[in-house]
């Protein structure tokens, strides 16, 4: 285990260097003064331009400005918008708990309901319920997710009237942000509205929370099949028939168990693809997530921002990946061995 | 199998036409491949077939519902939208850009990713080490978002999205050949060429490409439903396909005003998106399925 | 169901559970969607308004922009002006100045405040004083006195006081007492008291800036703003939305709601979902109007408005320095189409830059023909027999004199074509547009302009001078010596035959000289949940909630 956490760390160390020089070389790579592209000052005054310059130390070789560049993130300062003109950490720190609470909810709803039907189509294997199952998953990632989006808010917002269309709340309601998490700051509050607020958060998570949970969901579907497959050839699966134990006590005591390490191993991975869903999802929604703010910051030209998001999203997703990682190491001692968790 | 030859690796089929043979057994699949085949033959000759040009304004027949409904026009199948532009033109036109380019695409970053994926195969050591960590990184960032990202460094536009695309899909094709040969390298047949005393890449040409071949066009073809996807995406959120262009996912967002009085302008590309993405599913599920019976076989 | 029960006993066991099941989902869905009717949720409804606006604000200091979107959103909420507009006849009347004197010449005029004005009170300012001259002061002296320690806070521009001359005008302002002021002019203006009526000229706390200024934060005076109006700004998510709370010391009383809310939405079709789902009660720039008119519990309204929607050139750039160019894209474009196909019918055509309710309007000018072959035939002219290859800025947001930039910007696409032009769209999120536009980086550009008071002038100057050409508001960068002279002229008298005269005059050369081609004069509309009470759109200036409520 230990070998293996060095591994780990050894991956995420390297990652994190990575995604900083990317994000780095963006500023020079961004049409515009790198050094704006960085700060974000864009109204800045040639005597403010030279504290910045010096702050980022400019004038020095690019390994030095790399290095300022570090500090600068890892005291948590990524510049100013060049839009709102508002530090981006601080809007970050709002919008990204804002993307986490609808991904991790989609993804928990995608697995409820896709690792068990996809266990289902594998004990049913090769019959109707196998077909009908892998059809309709077939039809689940295929569905581009914005005409999924607006379908939805055209049949349940529109039509049926049952849930919201947009927003993560009601505007009515004033919740103070304290960690950004919805749920958790209306929880916190000492509003007199406070249990309302929490039905008018939850009806808006709804919508959204399916829409972006449908195609993994599918994925889940295929994973979990696949697996339950393999591990019904299992020879101690065999051995527990040959034993005379019934189909659902070999199912329920052996079977799902491991199957269900072999699905963990692949959560790292589709959540990457769920996090893109969801920025695409939070776009149609107005989702006030990091998603529809990155892409709002491409249609601004805000080069500061999407140099930020970027670094945030793409840390936030490859955390993400290396916990499930430890989870999936955890659960299965075999894996510690190999070389790549993925 | 009983023959009459006594060669018979002369009457052996190549691993291409065995699948094909694999495919013609499931109807299903089949269904996909026909509609698959008929997308491409549309791609290519749409901007000649077409009623209309997918940019001619007819403005007095503005908003023209679909020739079923009852205001509906039957020169023009598919309605019109708000500058009276005929729909049934733009998808098909649409077809050449969306599934067309799409195709094109996975081509490119196909070739690409081979080559480098096959050459990387050869390496070892501390460069292989880091490719493999590189890969990791990568493709642990969504194809979409780095896509995205690339869109925000090059600048919207329908020719830096394809790039953008290209570029993401490479390090898969890379990732997914160098995994392949690597695996074939193991195998007793190659050892058999070495002993022989072929070099690496003579290996690589005659012994190893030939079995790893439908191991790749399986993955085009997952490669190409995320293409599709991808470019619509980025045509929806307006960082692809510029405004005249009958790009599927543009045309949506631009439908999408007009949800209210118009909603076939949102349906119809949404439609016909899904039926190109899952034509191409059909085809890749296909040939997995026929990959695992030519293995179990 | 009795007799089913009655012969299979499991069939029934099944049916009660299915039957229990759609019960829980039932009492589930209720619990959230009933939650909305409960008797608290009701009063906090009742008691706020959300508008759903089509864009941000830049800022909040309507001093420094002239985008409509950042009046609505902030102007008439926040502060108040010295004087203003009637709503009924938009003669100008009392607002924080009680009464005002002009001297014969019209060189002096003289502001006698109101006592009784308090500040808002925020978070991280409390006023000790009520308004006094320093504030009329302090804020005009920003714009005026560039060593002011607040001139160059946001960039330093005021483009509408730029526009009119404001600081050529305006010789010096002095404090006769605390409740009095004096403005002295270089010459007599027949616009000046329209000016210092629009939306432009708040009245800023001095207090507040002195404290800004001590702790070296000069910037919030535009982020966090303080004002004397109706409400004060308590929540700020760019992008989302807007929370604003009643000003309780407010000088004509305080506001009968909670919260004012605007729930920034972009999309023409999200606004219009927000406003039949209820999540709005009233949206701005409303698509879809049949929609709107089916449901009877909806209201849509329109005004009047003065504004024109045109197509500018960039007339410093190739190929739009030259006249016969302009006037060539001028005779190429089918204005009857556009307003068939962008504003659906509800608009006229527009021949000149004056609406027809102006009083200076000229029914002589019959604007360009619309006519391929003389347009093709002028480009041949001009020395571009083959066409050329242009970019055209369509604008992202809806107003009143464009509902649709991007679908006027594809027609006039297909029209170009037909003379050999090819043109590229362009298009940026609205913050960045105006900027970009500001610096001249655009070739051509679809625009508008809505008027900030009733005086013709306010068509001409902010538009066209030479003055507003500096100040980046002139988005066409034309500057013409005649076209100025003529304006100065109109503005030196208050003769009105005279000043028709002049405006003729100036309408001639802008014809001839074509630096923007006017397209359309719009009404503008609202749609609106009918329990909302009260007038908030009028025809100049921006919206107002002083006489709105909800039942």
């Amino acid at each position: 285990m230990i070998i293996f956490t060095l591994r780990r760390l050894n991956l995420l160390l390297f990652t994190v260097l990575l995604l900083t020089l990317l994000s780095f070389s963006l500023s020079y790579l961004f049409p515009g003064d790198a050094l704006i592209n960085l700060s974000g000052e864009i109204n800045a005054t040639p005597a403010q331009l030279a504290i910045l310059s010096d702050e980022y130390r400019h004038q020095e070789n690019i390994f030095m400005q790399y290095w300022a560049y570090l500090s600068h993130v890892f005291s948590g300062d990524l510049g100013i918008s060049m839009a709102s003109h508002l530090p981006i950490i601080e809007e970050i720190k709002i919008l990204l708990p804002a993307t986490i609470e609808l991904s991790l909810a989609a993804l928990l709803l995608a697995m409820f309901v896709g690792v068990p039907i996809g266990f289902i189509a594998a004990i049913k294997h090769e019959k109707l319920a196998d077909n009908i199952i892998l059809t309709v998953a077939m039809f689940g990632y295929s569905i581009p997710v914005f005409w999924l989006g607006l379908l939805a808010i055209l049949v349940f917002s529109i039509q049926l009237g049952w849930l919201p269309s947009a927003g993560q709340i009601s505007l009515l309601y004033e919740i103070k942000h304290v960690t950004g998490f919805q749920i958790i700051d209306i929880l916190l509050s000492d509003s007199a509205y406070k249990w309302q607020a929490f039905q008018n958060a939850t009806a808006h998570m709804i919508l959204p929370t399916v829409v972006v949970a449908l195609a993994p969901a599918t994925i889940f579907v295929r994973l979990a099949r696949t697996a339950m497959l393999e591990v019904l050839d299992k020879s101690y699966i065999r051995a527990a028939k040959a034993k005379g134990l019934s189909f659902g006590q070999i199912i329920y005591h052996h079977a799902i168990r491991n199957a269900m390490v072999k699905v963990i191993r692949d959560v790292g991975l589709q959540f990457a693809n769920l996090v893109t869903i969801a920025m695409v999802t939070e776009v149609i929604f107005s989702w006030p997530g990091i998603g529809r703010w990155l892409i709002e910051s491409i249609y601004q030209r805000d080069y500061t921002a999407i140099q930020s998001g970027l670094l945030m999203l793409s840390s936030f997703i490859f955390l993400v990946h290396i916990i499930t990682d430890f989870i999936y190491a955890a659960l299965n001692p075999l894996a510690r061995e190999s070389n790549h968790g993925a | 199998m009983a023959r009459d030859k006594i060669y018979q690796e002369e009457e052996f089929p190549s691993p291409l036409l065995q699948l094909w043979h694999n495919f013609r057994q499931s109807p299903v699949v089949l269904v996909g491949f026909s509609c698959f085949a008929f997308l491409i033959i549309l791609a290519i000759f749409a901007p000649l077939i077409t009623p209309y040009s997918s940019i001619e304004n007819h403005l007095d027949k503005l908003l023209l519902p679909p020739a079923w409904d009852k205001d509906g026009d039957i020169s023009f199948l598919l309605g019109t939208d708000d500058l009276g532009r005929d729909l049934f033109s733009r998808l098909m036109h649409g077809t050449s850009l969306t599934f067309g380019l799409s195709f094109v695409v996975v081509i490119v970053s196909l070739v690409i990713g081979v080559f480098i994926g096959s050459l990387s195969a050869l390496s070892s050591g501390i460069r292989s080490s880091f490719l493999n960590h590189f890969l990791d990184v990568i493709l642990s960032i969504p194809s979409l978002l780095l896509a995205i990202v690339i869109v925000a460094i090059l600048g919207p536009g329908l020719d830096n999205t394809l790039w953008a695309i290209v570029m993401v899909l490479i390090p898969q094709f890379v990732h997914v050949t160098r995994n392949a040969v690597k695996e074939e390298f193991t195998k007793d047949y190659v050892l058999a060429s070495r002993l022989d005393g072929a070099s690496s890449l003579r290996i690589l040409r005659y012994s190893v490409f030939p079995n790893i071949i439908e191991k790749i066009i399986s993955y085009a073809t997952l490669a190409q439903s995320a293409a599709i996807l991808d470019i619509a995406a980025l045509g929806f959120l307006g960082l692809g396909a510029p405004i005249p262009l009958p790009e599927w996912g543009a045309m949506l967002s631009s439908g999408i005003d007009l949800f209210y009085i118009a909603p076939w302008t949102v349906y119809l590309p949404g439609l016909a998106i899904l039926f190109s993405v899952i034509a191409t599913n059909l085809v890749g599920e296909g040939m997995r399925h026929a990959l695992k019976i030519g293995k179990e076989s | 169901m009795v007799v089913l029960a009655m012969s299979n006993k499991p069939l029934q066991m099944n049916l009660l559970k299915l039957k229990a099941l759609k019960t829980s989902l039932v009492a589930g869905f209720s619990f959230f969607l009933g939650a909305c009717d409960s008797l608290d949720n009701i009063s906090l409804k009742q008691k706020s308004i959300v508008y759903c606006a089509e864009g941000s604000p830049e800022s909040f200091n309507p001093q420094t922009v002239t985008s409509g979107t950042t009046i609505d959103t902030t102007a008439k909420h926040l502060y108040d002006r010295l004087i203003s507009f009637k709503a009924d006849d938009h003669t100008i009347g009392p607002a924080l100045a009680k009464s005002w004197h002009v001297t014969r010449d019209g060189k002096k005029i003289t502001f006698y405040l109101r006592k009784d004005v308090s500040f808002h009170s925020t978070d991280n300012f409390t006023p000790t004083r009520k308004l006094n001259a320093d504030d009329v002061l302090f804020s005009f002296n920003r714009i005026l006195d560039k060593n002011h320690a607040f001139h160059e806070v946001s960039g330093g521009n005021y483009p509408f006081f730029q526009s009119v001359k404001f600081d050529e005008l305006v010789e010096n302002i002095e404090k006769i007492n605390d409740y009095t002021v004096r403005f002295t002019l270089s010459q007599s203006d027949s616009s000046f008291l329209s000016n210092l009526a629009t939306d432009f000229a708040i009245i800023l706390s001095q207090e507040y800036g002195e404290q800004l200024a001590q702790d070296n934060r000069h910037q919030q005076i535009d982020i966090l703003p303080v004002g004397t109006g109706p409400y004060k700004l308590e929540e700020y998510r760019p992008g989302s939305l807007i929370r604003y709370k009643p000003h309780d010391t407010y000088w004509q009383g305080e506001s009968t709601l909670s919260q004012l809310l605007f729930d920034i939405t972009p999309s023409n079709t999200g606004r219009l979902t927000k406003l039949l789902t209820g999540e709005c009660d009233i949206v701005a720039y409303p698509i879809a109007h049949e929609k709107i008119n089916e449901r009877e519990d909806l209201i849509l309204e329109a005004v009047t408005a003065f504004n024109v929607g045109y197509m500018g050139f960039n007339t410093q750039k190739a190929p739009f320095n030259n006249k016969q160019v302009r006037t060539a894209i001028a005779h190429a474009i089918n204005k009857q189409a556009i307003i068939e196909a962008v504003y659906f019918g509800h608009a006229d055509v527009a021949t000149s830059l004056l609406p027809k309710n102006s009083w200076a309007y000229n029914s002589d000018i019959k604007g360009h023909e619309y006519s391929i072959e003389f347009a093709k035939s002028l480009l041949t002219a001009s020395g571009y027999p083959d066409g050329f290859t242009m970019d055209i800025w369509a604008m992202p947001v809806q107003r009143a004199y464009n509902p649709n930039a991007l679908t006027m910007a594809k027609l006039i696409q297909a029209d170009l074509k037909l003379i050999g032009i090819t043109v590229n769209i362009v298009s940026y999120e609205w913050g960045t547009f105006l900027r970009k536009l500001s610096q001249g980086e655009h070739q051509s550009v679809l625009l508008g302009w809505s008027a900030d008071h009733p005086d013709p002038d306010n068509f001409f100057s902010p538009l066209l001078s030479c003055n507003s050409a500096l100040s980046g508001n002139n988005r066409v960068f034309w500057c013409n010596e005649a076209f100025d002279q003529v304006l100065n002229e109109s503005l030196s008298t208050n003769n009105i035959g005279l000043r028709k005269k002049y405006y003729a005059k100036a309408l001639d050369i802008i014809a001839e000289e074509v630096p923007l081609i006017p397209i359309a004069h719009s009404k503008r509309f609202q749609a609106r949940n009918a329990n909302i009470k009260g007038e908030l759109l009028h025809s100049i200036g921006g919206i107002d909630f002083a006489t709105v409520s909800k039942k």
